[in-house]
């Protein structure tokens, strides 16, 4: 599962160079968490188009994740990159206040889709695309939210995993606290994605690695050392994400479709 | 022989700024006084064209941008990639490479193998064509293939057996795999340079292999495009990833040298493969 950093790094920053002029952008817009995801997103971004061209919002819920808030201040003001702080309580209260509920879950979903129409919101004021942060193994599982976190302009890190963010954290030098933190999606106080997920990262990427990239059959991956309960688990997560990973269908009832066959490329005449 | 390589990213879907950047390139060429320039596959379209494919066909004969080309080919001999459709059967369009040279079409090779799996689609979207046919391009007898063709042994085989001294591949190779941390390009291109190794060395051939580079859909194509020597020796190496124009100097006499040193050409039996493949697939036909 190693990878070739200065590889990544150049084939990286120049997709973002390059499907930035061709969406029509001459910049680019990102939120920050504080997390390992958005610092290194947010570290390629200053690479691909120099500080001047990234803009970074900070959008915390109440005091979630003051942590994370003093991480994100700390990325952007050691990339020098212009940031802006929203917080997103009153909007997330007032709905809330209307339609109570106790389910963390609830809650993170709409304080993600929050964000992501405050993002969508400032690309068009600021005419910047933005960047999606998921990585491999949050798309794998479906670990994020639908029209939420998800939701992008253009993503450069979907094809890697979680540990691999973390080396090219680490090769791009990104704050150690931020290295070595526990991720979290800020659900509630305390919440880490491995607690929630239910296991290390270490080994759902090793399990995803097999299956996916290496196509094993499950049986397969169980007979490599891991345990048969995991596997399933994961081979689960996988299955019932699919929805988040595709376009919705589209009753077929013409002879020419959109999604169907009507296909062009996503880069046409660019 | 002067062959400069053309390692550039079209525009997907727009074959007028195309042209426009094909005719930039051919006057660089020119001024650097090459005798062939050659593009990488699909270049006067780009690479994921799905649907375009149908609405950018071309046909040779009619073409605007085939007569703007084909002028250009008085003072150089041209190799690119476009999307065709034959004026004596509409319909089928064929991912295809041509080779003009003081204003004729010398050659048009079709794409036989169309990957269509996994990131691939080719398949789905043109016709195959159904033969490796080499030709006679003035200085060198010369076989064109277009990208996956080239990883088909089999291709480069019958440029061999027909005669060809110059195996000229377009190509637009996505680059995938960065799990070698040494390695300075993708695992991808690693293959492409070993195929380019063997085949020069086992035709006594001199192999040029043009890849473009540039983004379409998230694929990156890894460029890194090569001309090996009938020696299987590696003459030019582009950049990985990097837009790059370079002029080569091949000495076409190597051919006949290294067909000494090493006579697989001479010692060929191409009947005999022939005679076997006939069995072998009559045989598979009749299980």
């Amino acid at each position: 599962m190693k990878i070739n950093l200065p590889l990544v790094v150049k084939t990286l920053t120049g997709f973002i160079r390059e499907e930035t002029r061709k969406a029509g952008f001459d910049r680019v817009i990102l939120g920050l968490s504080g997390g390992l995801d958005s610092t290194v997103c947010a570290y390629l971004a200053v690479r691909a188009l120099g500080p001047q061209k990234v803009l970074t919002l900070i959008m915390p819920y109440r005091d979630l994740d003051r942590e994370g808030v003093a991480h994100a201040r700390k990325v952007a003001r050691l990339l020098k990159v212009k940031f802006r702080e929203i917080d997103i309580s009153p909007q997330v209260d007032a709905y809330f206040a209307a339609f109570p509920t106790d389910n963390p879950v609830l809650k993170g979903n709409k304080m993600a889709r929050e964000r992501m129409s405050i993002l969508y919101d400032f690309s068009a004021r600021e005419k910047a695309l933005i960047l999606g942060t998921s990585n491999k193994t949050e798309l794998l599982i479906g670990y994020g939210t639908i029209h939420g976190d998800m939701a992008c302009g253009i993503n450069p890190m979907g094809d890697l995993y979680k540990t691999q963010v973390r080396e090219l954290g680490r090769h791009l030098r990104i704050p150690k606290e931020i290295l070595v933190k526990k991720p979290t999606a800020g659900l509630w106080p305390g919440q880490t994605d491995e607690g929630e997920i239910g296991l290390s990262y270490e080994e759902l990427d090793r399990i995803l690695y097999l299956l996916v990239d290496r196509r094993q059959k499950p049986d397969e991956v169980v007979a490599a050392g891991f345990e048969r309960k995991k596997v399933k688990r994961i081979v689960e997560m996988i299955k019932k994400s699919e929805f988040k990973r595709k376009m919705p269908p589209i009753a077929k009832i013409s002879s020419r479709t959109v999604g169907h066959d009507f296909l062009y490329p996503y880069d046409w005449g660019k | 022989m002067k062959i400069a390589l053309a390692q550039i990213s079209p525009v997907l879907g727009d074959p007028e700024r195309n042209l426009k950047l094909h005719l930039d390139y051919i006057r660089k060429a020119v001024s650097r006084k090459a005798d062939l320039v050659v593009f990488p596959e699909l270049s006067l379209t780009g690479y994921t064209l799905k649907d375009l494919a149908a609405e950018l066909a071309l046909n040779p004969r009619k073409s605007p941008a085939f007569k703007k080309l084909l002028e250009a080919s008085r003072s150089i001999d041209l190799v690119f990639g476009f999307v065709e459709e034959a004026a004596d059967d509409p319909g089928p369009v064929y991912n295809a490479a041509a080779y003009l040279s003081r204003g004729r079409i010398l050659h048009i090779h079709r794409k036989v193998f169309l990957p269509t799996s996994g990131m691939f689609e080719e398949g789905r979207f043109f016709a195959a064509g159904r033969q490796f046919r080499p030709f006679d391009a003035g200085k060198v007898k010369t076989g064109l293939l277009v990208c996956r063709d080239f990883l088909h042994y089999g291709s480069s085989y019958c440029h061999f057996a027909g005669g060809a001294g110059l195996i000229i591949t377009i190509s637009a190779a996505p680059g995938r795999g960065v799990d070698e941390p040494r390695s300075p390009g993708f695992q991808t291109s690693r293959m492409w340079e070993l195929m380019g190794e063997a085949v020069s060395f086992f035709s006594s051939a001199v192999v040029v292999y043009c890849n473009r580079v540039g983004y379409e859909d998230g694929a990156v194509f890894a460029g890194g495009s090569f001309i090996y020597s009938p020696f299987g020796k590696k003459i030019a190496q582009l950049p990985y990833l990097d837009e790059k124009f370079e002029v080569i100097e091949v000495d076409l006499q190597e051919i006949g040298r290294a067909r000494k040193s090493w006579p697989f050409r001479r010692d060929e039996r191409p009947e005999v493969i022939w005679q076997s493949l006939e069995k072998i697939i009559r045989e598979n036909h009749e299980d």
